[in-house]
C-alpha cells in the first residue's frame, strides 16, 4: 500500500515557553502574517462599508460558508443553564457541528487542494471560541485571520480581494461573532476590562481606524457624540463597534472604555 | 508578612473572591458583610486589573490588613504579578494616577508576601486555582518559596492558576496556558489525604456569584458583579459559620451571599471615567 507524502499536516501547538514565543516573534511567518494585516489594513483607507465593492467568486463561497457557521448557530440554541458557571454549554455542540461540517464546508470554496484542508481547516474551527472554556478573545479572531492567511497563500485569495476580505468577509465575520458571543454568553477571554476599547475583539478596531484615515470631520473623539454613532456607523466599523458596546454595556449611559 | 505558605484561621469569617479593581462592588460588599474588623475576612487574590480602581482597591485591603492583621487575610491571585498587571490594567492606572511606575513596583513588590493558601478550621482549604499535580500533602505547599514573581509552570503558578473541571477525574492541560485542571478523583484524594472537609477557591467568572461541585467538596466564590461592565452577572461573598465539624460541609456551615453591582458604578464608571481623562490624552487623529 502505497502512502504520498503530504506537505500539509493538522497544526499542532508548538509554541509552549517563552524562548520559542520569542523565536516565533522573531520568525518569518511572523512578519508575514503582520504584512497581510497591514496590507489589508491599507486596502481600506477612506474606504465606507457602504461602498460598492467587488466580490470574486471566492469571496462569494466565503461568505456563504460563514452564513452556513451562522446557520447551525440558529440550528443549536442555548440551553437550560441551571448548573453552568457561565458560558452555555450549547456552545461545545455548535463548535461539535462546525468541526463536523468543515471538510464539506471547504468543499464550497473552489481552489482549494483536499490535501491541504486537514491542515487549514483547524484555524477555521478555532475561529468562534475555546470549547472547553466557552470563552472567545482576540487569539481566536487571529485564527480566522490565519484562516484567511492560508487561502491566500493557497491563491484562493488574490490581492485584488484584499478590500472585499476586509469590508465583506471579516465583517460578516464579527456579525457571526456577536451571535454567538450573545447566545452562547460566551466568557471575555484575556479581556483588559476597562483598559482595553473592547472584550473580544482587536482588528474590528485595526481595520476600522484605516477606514476612518484622513477623514475630513470624523475624529477619535466623535465617538463620544451619539448623532454621530447613530449616523456613521452603518459606513465605518469602529463606529459600529463602539456603538454595539455602549448597547451592550451597562445601561444608564455609561459608555465604553477609554480610547 | 512572616505569615507561612499556608495560614490557619478559625471562623466565622467570610471569603471574597476576585475584585478586579471595582472598588465601588468592594464597598458594596463590607456594605452587606459586615465592615472590618467587626466582621473577619479572607480575601482570595486578583485584587487588581481590569476594572477602573484597583488602585483603591489595593490600597484600602492593604490599610485594612495593617491595622487589623489578624482579622483580615489576603491570598495571592494570578493577578498579583508584575508580568500580568503590565498588560491588564493595573500598571497602566498607576501610571496615570501617579505619573510614574514606583507605585506600581512598590505594590508588585508587597505582592511577593502575599501567602499562597489558607485553611479555615483545619477543615477547608482556600486558594486562589486549585490544586497541582506536585502537592499531594499540603504540607508540601509550605516548603516552597513564594517570596519572588509567580512562576510560569510548578506548584506556585498551580496554585494560583489552575481550574476544576467536573467532567473529568485526573489532572489535564489547562487550555488557559498555565496551571492545570483537576476532577473529581483529584479532589476525593487530596482531601482525604489532608483530613479535609472542602477546597473554596475564586479565579472563574459565575453567573450566580458562586459555584458548587464534586458533590459540595469544592466551591468557587466570585466577587466582581457584572464583570468588565458587560457580564450582567451576581457576585457572591461565603459567610462560613463557625462550630463546623467533621469531615463533610452540613447545611448551614457555610452561606453565599449573593449580592449585585453597587448603585456608585452608574454615576462613576467608564463613561465618566473617559470624559475626565479626554481632555489631554487622547490622540487627534487616527493614525
Amino acid at each position: 500500500m502505497s502512502s504520498s507524502e503530504s506537505k500539509y499536516r493538522p497544526p499542532t501547538k508548538e509554541i509552549l515557553s517563552k524562548e520559542q514565543l520569542e523565536q516565533f516573534q522573531a520568525s518569518e511567518t511572523h512578519a508575514a502574517i503582520i504584512a497581510y494585516i497591514q496590507r489589508l489594513n491599507e486596502s481600506v483607507v477612506g474606504v465606507r462599508l457602504t461602498d460598492p465593492c467587488d466580490e470574486s467568486e471566492a469571496v462569494k463561497a466565503i461568505i456563504g460558508v460563514l452564513d452556513s457557521v451562522a446557520h447551525l448557530a440558529t440550528e443549536t440554541p442555548p440551553v437550560d443553564n441551571a448548573g453552568s458557571r457561565f458560558g452555555n454549554p450549547a456552545f461545545r455542540d455548535f463548535y461539535d457541528k462546525v468541526k463536523a461540517s468543515s471538510k464539506e464546508l471547504h468543499s464550497r470554496i473552489a481552489g482549494i487542494p483536499e490535501d491541504s484542508v486537514q491542515e487549514i481547516s483547524l484555524y477555521f474551527e478555532e475561529s468562534w471560541g475555546n470549547r472547553t472554556r466557552i470563552d472567545y478573545g482576540s487569539g481566536m479572531e487571529l485564527n480566522f485571520l490565519c484562516w484567511l492567511y492560508c487561502l491566500e497563500r493557497l491563491g484562493v485569495l488574490r490581492p485584488e480581494d484584499d478590500r472585499a476580505v476586509v469590508v465583506r468577509i471579516f465583517w460578516r465575520y464579527i456579525g457571526v461573532m456577536r451571535v454567538l458571543q450573545s447566545t452562547y454568553w460566551l466568557e471575555p477571554a484575556g479581556s483588559h476590562g476597562v483598559w482595553g476599547l473592547d472584550d473580544y475583539h482587536f482588528l474590528p478596531f485595526l481595520f476600522g481606524s484605516a477606514q476612518l484615515r484622513g477623514h475630513r470631520h470624523l475624529r477619535p473623539k466623535s465617538i463620544h457624540d451619539n448623532e454621530i454613532l447613530e449616523e456613521f456607523s452603518k459606513d465605518y466599523m469602529y463606529l459600529a463597534c463602539i456603538q454595539f458596546i455602549n448597547s451592550i454595556k451597562t445601561a444608564h449611559g455609561t459608555k465604553s472604555t477609554r480610547v | 508578612m512572616r505569615e507561612g505558605n499556608v495560614v490557619h484561621i478559625s471562623a466565622p469569617v467570610t471569603v471574597v473572591g476576585d475584585i478586579h479593581g471595582q472598588f465601588y462592588d468592594l464597598v458594596e460588599i463590607f456594605r452587606i458583610g459586615g465592615y472590618a474588623p467587626s466582621t473577619n475576612y479572607l480575601f482570595l487574590g486578583d485584587y487588581v486589573d481590569r476594572g477602573l480602581f484597583s488602585v483603591e482597591t489595593i490600597s484600602l485591603l492593604t490599610c485594612l490588613k495593617l491595622r487589623h492583621p489578624n482579622r483580615i487575610h489576603l491570598i495571592r491571585g494570578n493577578h498579583e504579578s508584575r508580568a500580568v498587571t503590565q498588560t491588564y490594567g493595573f500598571y497602566t492606572e498607576c501610571v496615570r494616577k501617579y505619573g510614574s511606575s514606583s507605585v506600581w513596583s512598590y505594590f508588585t513588590d508587597m505582592f511577593d508576601y502575599l501567602t499562597l493558601s489558607v485553611v479555615i478550621d483545619d477543615r477547608i482549604f482556600c486558594v486562589h486555582g486549585g490544586l497541582s499535580p506536585s502537592i499531594h500533602s499540603i504540607d508540601q505547599i509550605k516548603v516552597v518559596d513564594r517570596f519572588r514573581e509567580i512562576p510560569h509552570e510548578g506548584p506556585m503558578a498551580d496554585l494560583v492558576w489552575s481550574d476544576p473541571d467536573a467532567e473529568k477525574e485526573d489532572f489535564a492541560i489547562s487550555p488557559r496556558g498555565a496551571g492545570y485542571t483537576f476532577g473529581s478523583q483529584v479532589v476525593r484524594k487530596f482531601l482525604a489525604i489532608n483530613q479535609m472537609a472542602h477546597i473554596l477557591r475564586a479565579h472563574q467568572l459565575c453567573m450566580e456569584g458562586y459555584s458548587v461541585l464534586f458533590d459540595n467538596h469544592l466551591s468557587t466564590v466570585w466577587s466582581a458583579p457584572n464583570y468588565c461592565y458587560r457580564c450582567g452577572n451576581s457576585a457572591s461573598i461565603l459567610e462560613v459559620r463557625p462550630g463546623g465539624q467533621g469531615q463533610e460541609i452540613q447545611e448551614g456551615d457555610m452561606y453565599f451571599n449573593v449580592f449585585e453591582a453597587a448603585p456608585e458604578n452608574e454615576r462613576d464608571g467608564p463613561g465618566q471615567q473617559a470624559s475626565l481623562n479626554a481632555g489631554g490624552k487622547l490622540p487627534e487623529y487616527f493614525l
